[in-house]
């Protein structure tokens, strides 16, 4: 390859890498989930194909304060959008999570059995409540955009 | 009732329904069937403020089971989260001798042993109606605290310096008679003057009631149990307070690993206090006629008040099938297979 042909394709890759649209990860939270969206009830839904993650958000967790209990569903289950699936506990008050998405229970996150401090570590990590087999794809459209979801958190707050 | 303004810059008060279920015959696990209904089901989305006293064994609206029991003065109710682990609250042993029936709440908390003695209060409230109370279990607490209960213990309170006084004047009146009458025998076989009686009335000294690290206490005392179930758009706040208790029947519940500092490694007998013991006022109906109606003057004060009837509050449970569909079916209240 010849010397010109050398420069002329380093700088085409210079201007590629100095194009290429950067990800950040937000400072808000401890793991931010790549593909997630939520709901402005404070739960999130991570889609990997037919399959959705939920569980409630950093800023769910922290508006909670200290969870001491998860009320698991069942696999098998059926959830339905925006319908209460399940409850946390925290500082005697009970509160509902309701289904970002409708669909059936493939898994439950077993270790908020005897590990709820789970979801205050790493809410949309490994504090995770249920994967679910999405019965709507289309019911993802109207949940929020991570931007979306922090500016109503600002908001809130 | 004086009416006060909700806040001094005119806001309106929250309209709130109140219910008053003195004498209803309603069962505690009715109660708690009827809040969850009111909660999550009333078409009219109506706040709620309930009161009352309950059966703690027999219902009136769902069938009775038959149990082999020897102590039927009582119910064990768990929260929803210890209710999956009734062994770490409950000395089981002691409660399946006993047939003691136990039931999972659908709020949080811990255990609670509840009688027929037992003064409930529930309030049910809208975002929309209560934008001054965010739906937060610490805000929540804090104003029922701030803006009910304060009120409330503090006209109990001088209910009770006031009956003591009245009482004590009384005692000392008949003190007073007897000694005149025995003074003038005596005068009149000895012909000497009655001297009067200089005698000083006691005041009792009453502890302050307070919200201490999530508990409502009377000094240093837990004086009732209080619990949250938050939804989307609604909370629920309710407490049982302890106007007198059997000693015998706190034993069936196990001092909590998980427990506030305040109480340290203090039994239940030395932990809990009975509203009776401080607040009495002779008799116990007349006393605990009286914590409701404070209770009522307090919300009259807060509220936009509008009494309710059972029989329409309950048709809201009548939509859900009735009392035994809805326990049956999607009420989050159930009994415990210990």
């Amino acid at each position: 390859m010849s010397s010109a042909a050398t420069m002329m394709m380093r700088n085409v890759a210079r201007r590629s890498i100095l194009q290429m649209p950067r990800f950040t990860y937000p400072s808000v939270g401890s793991t931010r989930l790549f593909s997630a969206k939520f709901t402005e009830s404070h739960e999130f839904a991570k889609v990997d194909g037919k399959i959705a993650t939920i569980g409630i958000s950093d800023h769910a967790q922290s508006l909670l304060g200290d969870i001491v209990f998860v009320e698991l569903p069942e696999v098998g289950d059926e959830i339905v959008k925006g319908e209460s699936f399940t409850s946390v506990e925290s500082v005697k008050a009970a509160s509902d999570v309701y289904a970002p998405v409708s669909g059936t229970i493939l898994e439950v996150n077993q270790s908020l059995e005897d590990s709820p401090e789970t979801v205050n570590k790493d809410a949309e990590g490994e504090g995770w409540f249920v994967k679910v087999e999405m019965s709507d794809e289309s019911e993802l459209d109207d949940l929020l955009e991570l931007d979306q979801y922090k500016a109503k958190c600002e908001e809130e707050s | 009732m004086n009416c006060r303004s909700f806040s001094t810059q005119s806001k309106p008060k929250p309209k709130v329904s109140f219910l008053n279920l003195q004498g209803s015959g309603m069962s505690a696990i009715e109660r708690l069937c009827l809040e969850e209904a009111l909660l999550s089901h009333d078409p009219l989305k109506r706040s709620w403020a309930i009161v009352g006293t309950h059966e703690p064994r027999y219902n009136s609206y769902l069938p009775n089971p038959e149990f082999n029991t020897s102590n039927e003065s009582c119910l064990i109710i768990m929260g929803v989260g210890a209710g999956g682990k009734p062994d770490s609250l409950l000395d089981i042993e002691k409660v399946k001798r006993d047939g003691v029936l136990a039931v999972k709440r659908f709020s949080g908390g811990g255990a609670i042993v509840v009688d027929d003695s037992t003064l409930w209060t529930t309030f049910i409230g809208r975002n929309d109606d209560f934008p001054h109370v965010d739906p937060h279990s610490e805000s929540i607490m804090a104003w029922s605290a701030n803006d009910v209960f304060h009120k409330v213990f503090a006209n109990m309170k001088a209910d009770a310096l006031h009956h003591n006084i009245i009482s004590s004047e009384k005692k000392n009146m008949v003190m007073d008679t007897t000694k005149s009458c025995q003074a003038a025998l005596d005068n009149e076989t000895s012909g000497k003057h009655p001297t009067e009686d200089n005698s000083t009335l006691q005041t009792t000294e009453m502890p302050d009631f307070a919200l201490r690290e999530n508990d409502y206490v009377i000094g240093e005392r837990k004086v009732g149990d209080n619990a949250q179930l938050i939804v989307d758009g609604a909370w629920l706040h309710h407490t049982t307070f302890l106007w007198d208790y059997e000693e015998e029947n706190m034993s069936y519940l196990t001092l909590p690993s998980k427990r506030p500092e305040y109480r340290g490694e203090r039994d239940h007998d030395d932990f809990l206090v009975k509203l009776r013991s401080t607040y009495a006022l002779g008799d116990d109906n007349s006393s605990k006629r009286a914590f409701f109606y404070h209770v009522k003057c307090a919300a009259f004060e807060a509220f936009e008040l509008e009494e309710v009837l059972l029989k329409d509050a309950m048709k809201v449970v009548d939509d859900l099938g009735g009392m035994k569909a809805w326990f049956e079916g999607g009420c989050r209240t159930k009994i415990l297979d210990l």
